[in-house]
């Protein structure tokens, strides 16, 4: 259809319903989803074509109300505003109906066209929840589908009840539902105050309660400059309401919706009682015991490294073999010239990929995406809420660590769950710290295959403990405590292979299209320099360090250039800069200065990519503090180990 | 067996609450964003709770909130301005 812009769909409700499930099997993989509260963090873009029509599909962050407390819930509400949307599917899972239907009340009285998709209908009706769709539409005045985003249930009845709302002329009013006679007479008298010029969004009712409700997000100061009177007004008209209620204003209107959802909730659906308990409440009462839930942590955690490490070292030492004998073939060739660096670079990149990467990185990630998708984030958020307030933080920031363990990239934009700044800044200066999937496959290849499984694990605590004891110091220099922690704990999921390999596949599309590439084209570069002697301008400009204060090979000196770009490359690029093959590693540097490099490679700035995002979610201070962060502690801990190894 | 064993007159805070017991919200102190996180989350003066367990080592308290049926993960610090009452048996 030219000429006509697609419509826009928001996809909006809380954390955890299944929103971005939902959106990807509409949209593709797009979006990633997890079992922890408040994966996505930035909206997500995608424009489809259903059945011959185009639909321009926004995926926003899950948002508890539309009185956002944290930066991912303001951009929840920023976009709601700015896109406009001609359609807003409101996701809600119905396991948790009364306290979802809230939200789903307080987005009715923007009155804008709407679809309610009750989700996770199976998970509801285990649970003993009957839920009559018709009845809940009715009472709540906009259409109900149920689905089952998870396994692509009721997707197509949702779209189609979308379509005609969309095809509707008429625009359905504001919702007619009214509160309590005193809250609702005070704010029609504050929509009477308007001044007939008045912006209004949405509508005046909704502005009406907007600024009753939320007076610092609706820019109160603002309004003080250019209505002055109406500022007035407005303070009168919330101290009305709270002098009949004495509480606060946005307790009261908050209230007001709570006994309707709850009501329309229990109105529309019945509770079967004495059903057995569900599976996922016995496994809950044992891995979040107060006392075996740590065990059960550790256990995982030893599962994790070990688990990997068994699967790769196999198969890195089978793997490695062809690449050897390719070298060997190589130089037979092609004597030295140029031809021979270039293709030995080739060679050498996709190998440090296929044997030393891969065999690590796939297994990882299946185990991250089944932590996340069985829904272990929040419970290991739990356990460790009492450990991280030693460290000046709280159980929430654990699943950014989590994630970092993955990649430190989208840990640090995950942070924007975090209510308060001070921890935001705080978890994210630790996050680089984390060792995240190539660093940990980095330590497993080469700390474990030539030092032993042991060494690596030590390596790996110590790591963990090194974050604890800087965030305590960072913590002292703060003075604002953090607010505590108020994280909700999802329901337990039968973890899907279908989502485990999705996930798996998504995160390794990422490496291949772009790290791989990287490194593949690295390690030519290195060639190059190494052909033209150039590697020794720049191992002679790093010695100081590399020689002198780390007791290095200078050689060593080139590979940390390219550490910045990511960090498995220097260690990978440690062989060729050393110009050996894999068994004569220890033949030329000694356990001690492996190990030294591996610590300092690890440590020393943080990646290309994590700086970037540093700088861009928290400014270049912070960005900056943390490279100097990472450059400190990389030179104390190198020497540490020199000193006492 | 008395024939009924009233509410206590005065509310304990939800760290000093006994488990598995219904328990009602009487008072949510604390500063507004907090208030406002708790109202968002489900949590409103006069629903009844329940109190799952409590973590070691002064951790964290998982709240199950009846009636939506979910369970919130608090801090101790939060859930010490919480003040609930124990229900005597009736929901």
């Amino acid at each position: 259809m030219a000429g006509r812009d697609a419509p826009t769909v928001i996809f909006i409700g809380q954390p955890n319903c299944g929103k971005s499930t939902l959106f990807n099997s509409i949209a593709g993989l797009k979006a990633e989803t997890s079992n922890f509260p408040g994966t996505t963090v930035k909206h997500t873009h995608s424009r489809v074509s259903i059945e011959g029509r185009l639909l321009d599909i926004i995926d926003l962050p899950g948002t508890y109300s539309l009185c956002p407390s944290d930066p991912a819930e303001k951009t929840a509400l920023s976009h709601l505003f700015s896109e406009k949307p001609d359609l807003i599917i409101n996701v809600v899972d119905a396991s948790v109906l009364g306290r979802s239907l809230e939200f789903t009340l307080e987005l009715i009285e923007l009155g804008w066209p709407m679809v309610v998709a009750l989700n996770m209908m199976d998970l509801a009706e285990k649970r003993g929840i009957k839920i009559d769709a018709g009845k809940l539409g009715l009472l709540l005045g906009v259409p109900v589908v149920p689905i089952i985003a998870s396994r692509g249930r009721g997707v197509k009845e949702l779209l189609d009840e979308g379509f005609k709302v969309l095809e509707l002329d008429e625009k359905p009013g504001p919702g007619r539902r009214t509160w309590s006679r005193d809250v609702e007479s005070r704010v029609e008298e504050l929509v009477g105050l308007f001044p007939p010029e008045f912006p209004i969004v949405a509508n005046r009712r909704f502005m009406a309660v907007k600024m009753i409700e939320a007076n610092r997000l609706f820019c109160d100061a603002m309004l003080g400059e250019l209505e002055p009177g109406l500022k007035a007004e407005v303070d009168r008209v919330r101290r009305g309401i709270e002098s009949g209620r004495s509480a606060p204003a946005y307790e009261i209107i908050s209230a007001e919706r709570h006994h309707q959802a709850l009501k329309i909730a229990e109105e529309s659906s019945r509770m079967e009682r004495g059903r057995k308990v569900p599976w996922d409440r016995k496994v809950d009462d044992v891995i979040m015991h107060p006392f075996y839930g740590y065990f059960i942590l550790a256990a995982v955690f030893m599962a994790f490294f070990f688990l990997i490490f068994k699967i790769g070292n196999p198969l890195e030492t089978f793997l490695l073999k062809p690449f050897t004998s390719i070298n060997h073939d190589l130089g037979r060739h092609f004597g030295s010239n140029i031809l021979f660096h270039i293709a030995d670079g080739i060679v050498l990149g996709i190998g440090g990929g296929i044997a030393i990467v891969l065999p690590y990185f796939v297994p990882l990630l299946i185990f991250m995406a089944f932590l996340e998708d069985f829904g272990y984030l929040a419970r290991a958020g739990f356990l460790l809420d009492t450990f991280m307030h030693r460290i000046g933080l709280h159980g929430k920031s654990v699943g950014p660590f989590i994630l970092g363990f993955g990649c430190n990239v989208p840990a640090i934009v995950s942070t924007r769950i975090l209510e308060s700044k001070r921890d935001r800044i705080i978890t994210s200066l630790l996050i680089p710290f984390i060792p995240c999937s190539a660093r940990t496959t980095v330590i497993l290849a080469l700390v474990a295959f030539y030092l032993g499984p042991w060494m690596a694990l030590g390596f790996y605590i110590l790591n963990i403990l090194l974050v604890a004891i800087l965030g305590r110091v960072i913590a002292s220099f703060t003075k604002a405590p953090s607010p505590g922690l108020i994280l909700e704990i999802p329901t337990l999921k039968r973890p899907s292979l279908n989502n485990i390999l999705k996930k798996t596949y998504f995160q390794l599309r990422s490496f291949l299209a772009f790290a791989w590439p990287l490194l593949i084209a690295g390690s030519v570069f290195l060639s190059l320099l190494q052909s033209f002697h150039i590697d020794r301008t720049i191992n002679a400009v790093l010695s100081p360090l590399v020689a002198g204060a780390l007791g290095l090979p200078r050689e060593l000196g080139v590979t940390l250039v390219f550490g910045f770009l990511r960090k498995e490359l220097s260690l990978i690029m440690m062989l060729q800069a050393l110009g050996i093959g894999h068994q004569g590693l220890l033949t030329v540097i000694s356990k001690e200065q492996l190990l030294v490099f591996t610590v300092f490679v690890s440590f020393f700035i943080p990646c290309l990519s994590t700086f970037a995002v540093l700088w861009k979610e928290l400014g270049r201070k912070i960005a900056f503090l943390s490279a100097a962060l990472s450059i400190s502690v990389a030179i104390l801990l190198s020497w540490i180990i020199r000193v006492f190894y | 067996m008395p024939a009924v064993i009233n509410m206590s007159p005065k509310g304990m805070s939800l760290i000093e609450a006994p488990i598995n017991k219904p328990l009602r919200i009487v008072d949510i102190a604390g500063g507004e964003s907090v208030r406002r996180r708790l109202l968002a989350i489900g949590f409103h003066k006069g629903d009844v709770v329940e109190l799952d367990s409590l973590a070691i080592l002064k951790g964290p308290i998982l709240v199950r909130s009846s009636p939506s049926d979910m369970r919130i993960a608090l801090g101790r610090g939060i859930a010490r301005k919480i003040t609930v009452e124990v229900l005597d048996g009736r929901p």
